[in-house]
């Protein structure tokens, strides 16, 4: 078998999707969680459940909270108020090394003065623990797991960023714990071999049937390894869900914003025309047309509008079906290969992307920066909120 | 041409400095002391036989040449006296550095611990004795341990004792007066690599299972060796060529070589035997010194493959 045979990810058996039937009991509970760091506020008044076998990603922008939230389960930080509720149990008290929790640190934190061996091990030697056989042949299967049996023998300063990222991977799972905390995991790491690392955590983890809570700032990162999302910003859980939730189902203009690309409005919703919300906008002289997903009427109260790029059309001439179609300018193009992005100018300082996929090998586009274009979407396309 | 002399010079300056530096206040002053160590002793200023001046021809050289002797070290080697203060000071040097470990590492370790604000505080504390003389302080622990001294009349004070102990002039009084004096040379260092230790080894120890002890005693302990050997030489190479110490807390039966060559140099005036001691004591203390410069060398490579 080839690396790359294994990089390629099983289908998921059955619906996976503990979170949404009544009887299962959450592995993690957050109860109302709450941690200050002097007056500051890091994690306010957070609930969560987490389940049995889940890849649970906590997604947010640097000083959110996540790391809080996750250490706090690790036990490396006290909760100033609230509990944490592990297997049936409340955990607050407990001290780190006796929690049936394992995490895999952002610095990787290797020992450097043992060997990858050695720091794989750390974790089986206690009292009363396995014996020295038992000892060996559980690291070895572990390095095994993460391909790195011919490093056995080296310190941590004579590994790369990737093998490093593996032996604290190795270390963190040697001890068969029931969740695995992930902090930032693949930050050190390059684009590729993060993308190609993320399938092999994805994998690993469905292999050894554990439940993982990831923490990570890349928004990517959290929508593929994940079943479900936590959005969290300053201090609190904006939204969870799975990961088409989040993105096409965003509640708050942040999260919308935070999780892939969108351009955002200041609507007003002025009335009703057939089936479709009708909204005035500072887009155009003509209003905006919306319409929820499931045929519930649209929020009157939303203030405003997200529209996705690739959710909307760019063309030379005016399009005839669509109920949204507004004339603009081209100001700018994001070309990246596989897709242009472009930023069409509908009226002063009021611009929209749209998300063109190249399929066609031209190099140069036909439309053009200062073009004259007509944009169009869905009205099931927009998405509104409130904040 | 000239340019690129001048220029190759200014290049070449920030090494040359140094080299001057060492071979005038160092090396000159070393060979010196090594040629004294060949001379013959005679009563007179200087109180040896001159045996170097200007070389005049090749059979002038062999002449000024058969004029070295080795009768000082002749002397080091047959009066067993300086072997036993060369052991003496070696063991002494050693039990110094043992409880200056012993009580330093606590001490450092307890300062990186610390809130991050007290640190400096700390830090400062440890450093300000150097701002008194060191012999000012010898002198104040004469005061201390003397008879009627502060510490035999605060013991007797609280009854612990009725009769003054004899603390001066014991090899106990010694022993203190190393220890306190070179205990910052161990503090600072063995802080110094307590304080660098990312706190998530800790974190990751306690992750994996390890007790508070088994922490400190797997990872911490190991990850700190490099300011406890950096300590225990600074410690111990002073300490071996002491002098001040011994001879105002020690008694007449303290023997250190450092105070040996203070002897013969003082009150002997026989300043061959003393050179001799002298480099006999460079001899021995190269061996220390070179192993903590590898030491040295190899952490701090260590520490750049790890940046």
């Amino acid at each position: 078998m080839t690396q790359q045979d294994k990089l390629i990810s099983p289908a998921p058996t059955t619906d996976f999707s503990p979170w949404a039937e009544q009887d299962q009991e959450p592995l993690v509970q957050f109860r109302n969680v709450t941690k200050r760091f002097g007056s500051f506020v890091a994690v306010d008044n957070v609930s969560l459940n987490i389940y049995q076998r889940e890849f649970f990603a906590l997604l947010g922008p640097s000083g959110c909270g996540k790391t809080t939230l996750m250490r706090m389960l690790a036990g490396f930080e006290t909760p100033t108020s609230g509990e944490i509720i592990v297997d049936g149990k409340n955990i607050v008290d407990v001290a780190p090394d006796k929690r049936p929790i394992n995490m895999m640190f952002q610095s990787y934190a290797l020992f450097p003065h043992m060997t990858v061996e050695q720091n794989v091990a750390f974790g089986l030697h206690r009292s009363g623990g396995p014996a020295k056989s038992e000892i060996e042949d559980r690291t070895n299967r572990m390095l095994k797991l993460v391909q790195l049996e011919p490093f056995a023998k080296r310190k941590p300063n004579q590994l790369s960023g990737g093998q490093k990222q593996r032996v604290a991977l190795a270390r963190a799972l040697a001890r068969s714990p029931k969740i695995l905390l992930l902090d930032e995991p693949l930050a050190a790491l390059d684009k590729k071999l993060r993308e190609q690392t993320q399938f092999e955590l994805m994998n690993i983890q469905e292999e050894l049937g554990l439940t993982f809570l990831i923490v990570t700032h890349d928004q990517q990162e959290a929508m593929t390894v994940s079943s479900r999302i936590g959005v969290m910003r300053a201090g609190q859980l904006q939204q969870i869900g799975t990961p088409g939730e989040v993105y096409e189902y965003p509640q708050t203009g942040f999260v919308a914003d935070f999780i892939g690309d969108t351009s955002l409005f200041e609507i007003e919703i002025v009335g009703q025309e057939g089936d479709f919300t009708v909204a005035k906008w500072n887009g155009a002289e003509a209003p905006v047309y919306l319409r929820a997903l499931d045929d519930n009427p649209v929020d009157p109260a939303a203030k405003f509008l997200s529209v996705r790029p690739e959710k909307v059309t760019v063309s030379r001439e005016q399009p005839t079906d669509a109920p949204n179609a507004f004339k603009g300018k081209v100001v700018d193009i994001a070309y990246t290969g596989s897709q242009s992005v472009y930023h069409v100018e509908l009226s002063p300082g009021v611009t929209i992307k749209a998300l063109d996929t190249n399929r066609l090998r031209l190099v140069a586009s036909s439309i053009t920066w200062n073009d004259e274009v007509w944009v169009s979407w869905r009205a099931r396309s927009g998405v509104v909120f409130q904040s | 041409m000239m340019i690129r002399a001048v220029k190759g010079l200014t290049r070449r300056l920030p090494i040359i400095i140094p080299f001057f530096w060492l071979f005038v206040f160092f090396l000159t002053p070393f060979f010196i002391v090594l040629q004294i160590s060949f001379a013959e002793f005679e009563y007179g200023q200087p109180p040896y036989v001159p045996n170097f001046r200007k070389v005049e021809g090749l059979s002038d050289f062999f002449t000024q040449l058969q004029m070295m002797t080795l009768y000082s070290y002749e002397i080091l080697l047959s009066d067993n006296l300086y072997w036993k203060a060369f052991l003496s000071s070696l063991r002494i040097a050693a039990v110094a550095t043992f409880f200056a470990l012993l009580i330093g590492y606590p001490l450092a370790y307890g300062m990186a611990r610390a809130p991050r604000s007290i640190q400096p505080i700390l830090l400062m504390a440890i450093i300000l004795p150097f701002w008194t003389s060191y012999l000012i302080r010898i002198y104040a622990w004469k005061a201390i341990l003397q008879k009627n001294g502060f510490l035999n009349n605060v013991l007797i004070k609280l009854s612990v004792i009725t009769e003054p102990l004899t603390l001066l002039s014991t090899p106990f009084a010694v022993y203190l007066g190393i220890i306190y004096t070179y205990l910052p040379f161990m503090v600072l260092p063995v802080y110094s690599s307590l304080e660098k230790i990312d706190p998530s080894y800790t974190e990751a120890a306690r992750d994996l299972g390890a007790s508070g002890f088994t922490t400190f005693w797997r990872v911490i302990v190991p990850l700190s060796l490099p300011g406890v050997i950096a300590g225990c030489f600074l410690v111990f190479i002073p300490a071996m060529g002491e002098w001040v110490i011994p001879d105002l807390l020690g008694g007449s039966g303290t023997l250190m070589i450092g105070k040996q060559l203070a002897t013969e140099l003082f009150n002997n005036n026989d300043w061959p035997v003393a050179a001799a001691v002298a480099v006999c004591m460079i001899v021995v203390l190269i061996v220390p010194i070179v192993v903590f410069q590898r030491v040295q060398e190899r952490d701090q490579l260590r520490r750049q493959q790890e940046g």
